[in-house]
């Protein structure tokens, strides 16, 4: 039986792209008795190394694992045999990454039938990005971003029962940002950001259910903060050495805090065994308030001394509502029809009083004033029919009509009685589709959607556009093989632009489980993108109205991966990732003059082979190895390029 | 080897048991220790499943608990000796729509689950137990037949691809799920946008995208929004999943990520009159200014200044 399980745990993980932690555990997986209990665990601790060659700011960027000792994945569970434990009837633990890798998670769940349930979920990332080709690398981000869930359900499996919950996501760590003073045709600086953030959210709710009938209600409270400071305290030339603009002090405070409480209500109602209404309802009325404190001196362009103060205060406010109401009608076991019509309302509106003092002039003070409002009104007819076994067709039909009203000014008074500018934005969009099951193992789906958009919201929003898919599987114990196909095409034209948008992607995937301690996965897939739209753009004050923005990627990715498990005792992986974007099939860089004559593309590879072995040492005991390796690689220019070397050594142990 | 003899054992156990059932009971109904003798190996390992609770519940009637609450009534199959036509719940035979309803039965009354008639999923015939694996689950807490992942990209072999590139959200690492921003159950339909697709995408706690769940200082409400992300969202300028372009943007430089929709062309944007081409003093020759958010750094929306510069 153990051997059973071991064999079916080995079979069913795919290739994994990250080599730790290691997929076997330690232990029984049927577990150890203790008392009323059966108890399961499995600890992975070991050390990952790494060596990077080339840049190492992309490689943080890209994968991040570094040098240091992990607990790299570990899982507990504690189960009641008979259900009836005295606190407790589960309890489940899953960790990964803890220590200091970039990725840590981990989940708890402990229950007591009938009783309670309650959840965790934290998480926390290790943000690095340089980006060299945002800002030239001054929007750097080193940040560590924090995220845990909390909730808890009384009387999990009555018909009334209640849910409190906490969520909490930080965001904290150095940044860089860039920005002009003193003359909108001066220089650039980066500065500092010591970035500080979080958010707070409350819930509170119920389900009750009488009869067909289930109701339920949360009510939440969303708290936001955001502390970040911005700072520059040393006299540099910026960007632009060939001016005389300076910055030589820069402090800058802009608290946001703001608050956002919100109600949810469902409503579902069987009434019979043919007939369901669903209904939904939410409301949420966002709010941040916010100041802007800011202190520069330093020169303008042309050498004179500059200082410069300005003051905002302000608020924004965004209320949304929405409904849903669905009818869903079942007549007989081949059909299937449901209508959904959904109505979502924004209005997002702020305002604020702007101050300036600086000098070169006496001093500015203007209030500012925005309203966006956005009604959307959709209602989608669906149908599902499957006269035989072997065979059923779907469709759908869907339209929606959008009004936008937008108000924006800078004044000297808030104004009053202006007419927001509104436009309706409709669309109707019809989904046809198949699926077939000619003989058991085989399965083949195909969709189509057609949609006319009368007036998309900007010009490389979807207009008139079709998008295909196509899927076939055949899938056995021994042998699976699938294969997809989807297009997109979108053309949204006016009298002088047009954009037009192309995608395909094909794949094909499958695998092969030759014996019981064996199997190989392999996959392809081709993804394809090329976009045209129109541009209008200044170049030496004259404006150029007779380019395009041609943009090409050629995508290739290639998976492959072998497991295997000899005599039980051990198990190896073996894989390889490799991701290429041929961009047009040019070998050089596009020339850029004239600006965008030549297609855009940006040819990357990007592979990673692995290898891994997991040797059972003890029926609780494993040693475990791997490698892996990360080759980056961008075909115009190397300043981005790296090589990686990243592995671990492990030992998984279960007490 | 011990396998079989377990099986055997059980078989034999089972004719046993089927003599044994008593005539007089009209209940179609055996009870879950029915079950145990032919299948050990669901049955040793049934306490760690979540549906081992039917067994203990409280006042729950015999077609609610254990075996039977999922696989029908077992006496006749326990007659029988065994036999997949004599279970009335065999799910491997069963029609896709028929496990739905054999799920729903008590799983529809979670409101997560509320479109799950009208899912793309379940118009593709990809029902419960296609993703998830009751007896043999490759994660104890939502019986997924494997790590979530894996489950997905099982179908969705271009968004494997798509999550391989160098800039791409970390569910390979295991930091996030698929489930973090997608309801495979079904979802319902769209907000602010006016389309029909993405598909299955869940909304945020704004009804907004899925996105701001993480990224909380860019939900907002900002004094000065960019329209373009609060009416269609952001993969107006992001490829969610993966890019090989930094900040999962669509286009490799940022320039162009912004002139293909600041050309000022037709009745688009805010205003209906065209989305604002850049002033004459930004000199496109120059590389200086191809780099937009260099002084444009509040792209998602500012409280400061209505063109993004603070």
């Amino acid at each position: 039986m153990r051997a059973l399980l071991i064999v079916l745990a080995t079979v069913v993980a795919h290739a994994q792209p990250v080599v730790a932690p290691t997929p076997q555990t330690a232990g029984s997986p049927r577990g150890d008795n203790a008392g009323p209990y059966n108890i399961t665990n499995s600890w992975e601790v070991g050390y990952r190394f790494r060596d990077v060659d080339g840049n190492t700011g992309k490689y943080r960027s890209d994968v991040n694992f570094g040098n240091g000792v992990r607990l790299l994945g570990g899982t507990l569970g504690v189960t009641s045999r008979d259900g009836k434990g005295k606190w407790l009837d589960e309890l489940l633990l899953d960790v990964r990454g803890l220590g200091n890798d970039p990725y840590q998670f981990s989940s708890f769940r402990v229950q007591k039938n009938a009783l309670y349930r309650y959840d965790l979920l934290w998480r926390s990332n290790e943000y690095f990005n340089p980006a060299l080709p945002i800002a030239g690398g001054d929007h750097f981000l080193s940040t560590n971003r924090q995220m845990q869930d909390h909730d808890l359900t009384l009387l999990p499996q009555s018909k009334l029962k209640f849910r409190v919950g906490y969520s909490r996501n930080t965001q904290g760590g150095p940044g860089l940002w860039t920005g002009q003073w003193f003359d909108g045709r001066g220089d650039e600086y980066s500065y500092f950001a010591n970035i500080r953030r979080n958010q707070d959210e409350y819930r509170l709710g119920g389900d009750l259910q009488i009869g067909r009938v289930k109701l339920s209600i949360t009510r939440g409270w969303e708290l936001f903060k955001d502390d970040t400071n911005f700072n520059r305290d040393m006299l540099t030339p910026g960007a632009n050495t060939t001016d005389r603009n300076t910055l030589s002090l820069l402090r800058r405070d802009e608290p946001l805090h703001g608050k956002t409480p919100y109600w949810r209500a469902h409503l579902l109602a069987e009434l019979s065994k043919q007939f369901t209404i669903h209904g939904r309802f939410t409301h949420s009325d966002g709010r941040r308030d916010f100041i802007y404190d800011e202190f520069a001196r330093g020169t303008d362009r042309l050498g004179a001394g500059r200082n410069r103060q300005t003051l905002l205060t302000g608020a924004g406010r965004r209320p949304v509502t929405t409904g849903h109401a669905t009818l869903t009608w079942i007549p007989n076991n081949k059909v299937t029809v449901a209508n959904q019509t959904g109505f979502h309302q924004t209005r997002m509106e702020g305002d604020g009083k702007y101050s300036e003092i600086n000098n070169g002039s006496a001093g500015i003070a203007f209030a500012q004033f925005q309203f966006l409002g956005i009604r959307n009104i959709s209602n989608t007819s669906e149908a599902s029919w499957q006269p035989v076994k072997q065979a059923g067709v779907f469709g759908s039909y869907h339209y929606a009509e959008r009004r936008i009203r937008s108000n924006e000014q800078e004044d000297f008074e808030i104004p009053r009685g202006t007419v927001p500018i509104e436009q309706i934005n409709r669309n109707k969009a019809g989904i046809f589709g198949a699926r077939l099951t000619p003989v058991a193992p085989l399965r083949i789906l195909f969709s189509a959607e057609v949609g006319r958009n009368d007036r998309p919201f900007y010009p490389t929003g979807d207009k008139n556009y079709e998008a295909y898919t196509a899927r076939a599987s055949w899938r056995q114990k021994k042998f699976d093989l699938s294969t997809d196909f989807k297009s997109f095409n979108n053309a949204n034209s006016t009298s002088l632009y047009v954009h037009s948008s192309t995608g395909r992607t094909w794949g094909a995937t499958t695998g092969f489980t030759p014996r019981a301690n064996v199997r190989i996965d392999a996959g392809y897939n081709y993804l394809h993108l090329d976009t045209l739209t129109g541009l209008a753009y200044f170049a030496d004050f004259e404006l150029v109205e007779s380019n395009r923005s041609y943009y090409v990627s050629n995508l290739h990715a290639l998976h492959a991966g072998v497991q295997a498990q000899v005599r039980k005792k051990v198990d190896l992986y073996a894989g390889f990732v490799r991701t290429q974007d041929r961009g047009d099939g040019r070998s050089a860089a596009p020339d850029m003059q004239p600006l965008f004559t030549a297609a855009q593309v940006f040819p990357i590879s990007y592979a990673s082979p692995l290898a891994r072995v997991s040797l059972q040492v003890r029926a609780n005991l494993r040693a475990n190895f791997g490698w892996q390796y990360y080759d980056y690689a961008e075909k115009f220019a190397s300043a981005q390029n790296y090589a990686a070397h990243t592995g671990y050594v492990s030992v998984s142990y279960s007490f | 080897m011990g396998l079989r003899l377990l099986a055997t054992a059980g078989v034999i156990s089972c004719w046993t048991l089927a003599a044994q059932t008593p005539a007089a009971s009209d209940s179609p109904f055996a009870g879950s220790n029915g079950c145990r003798p032919c299948h050990p190996a669901q049955a040793l390992q049934f306490f760690r499943n979540p549906h081992f609770k039917t067994t203990v519940a409280n006042g729950a009637t015999r077609e609610n608990m254990g075996c039977e609450a999922c696989h029908g009534a077992g006496k006749k199959h326990i007659a029988a000796a065994g036999g997949r036509v004599t279970i009335p719940n065999a799910f491997s035979l069963m029609q896709p729509n028929q496990v739905l309803d054999a799920c729903l039965r008590c799983h529809s009354k979670d409101v997560n689950r509320a479109n799950i008639r009208r899912s793309s999923h379940t118009q593709a015939n990809v029902v419960c137990t296609s993703c998830h694996s009751i007896h043999q689950p490759g994660s104890a807490r939502n019986l997924l037949a494997a790590k979530q992942a894996d489950v997905c990209y099982g179908c969705h072999s271009d968004v494997r691809a798509q999550f391989s590139q160098p800039f791409k959200h970390r569910v390979n690492e295991g930091f996030m799920t698929c489930s973090d921003c997608h309801n495979p159950h079904g979802v319902n339909s769209g907000v602010s946008k006016t389309g029909h697709r993405p598909r299955m995408v869940e909304t945020g706690l704004q009804n907004e995208q899925p996105c701001m769940k993480c990224h909380t200082d860019k939900r907002g409400p900002f004094l000065f929004e960019h329209a373009a992300v609060r009416v269609d969202g952001c993969e107006s300028c992001h490829s969610p999943h993966g890019s090989t372009n930094a900040r999962l943007l669509k286009r490799p430089v940022v320039f162009t990520v912004c002139l293909e929709c600041h050309n000022g062309s037709g009745s688009f944007g805010r205003q209906a009159d065209g989305i604002p081409t850049q002033s004459a003093s930004h000199n496109m020759a120059d590389p200086r200014y191809r780099n937009c958010t260099t002084c444009h750094v509040r792209v998602h929306g500012s409280n400061a200044d209505r063109r993004f510069l603070r």
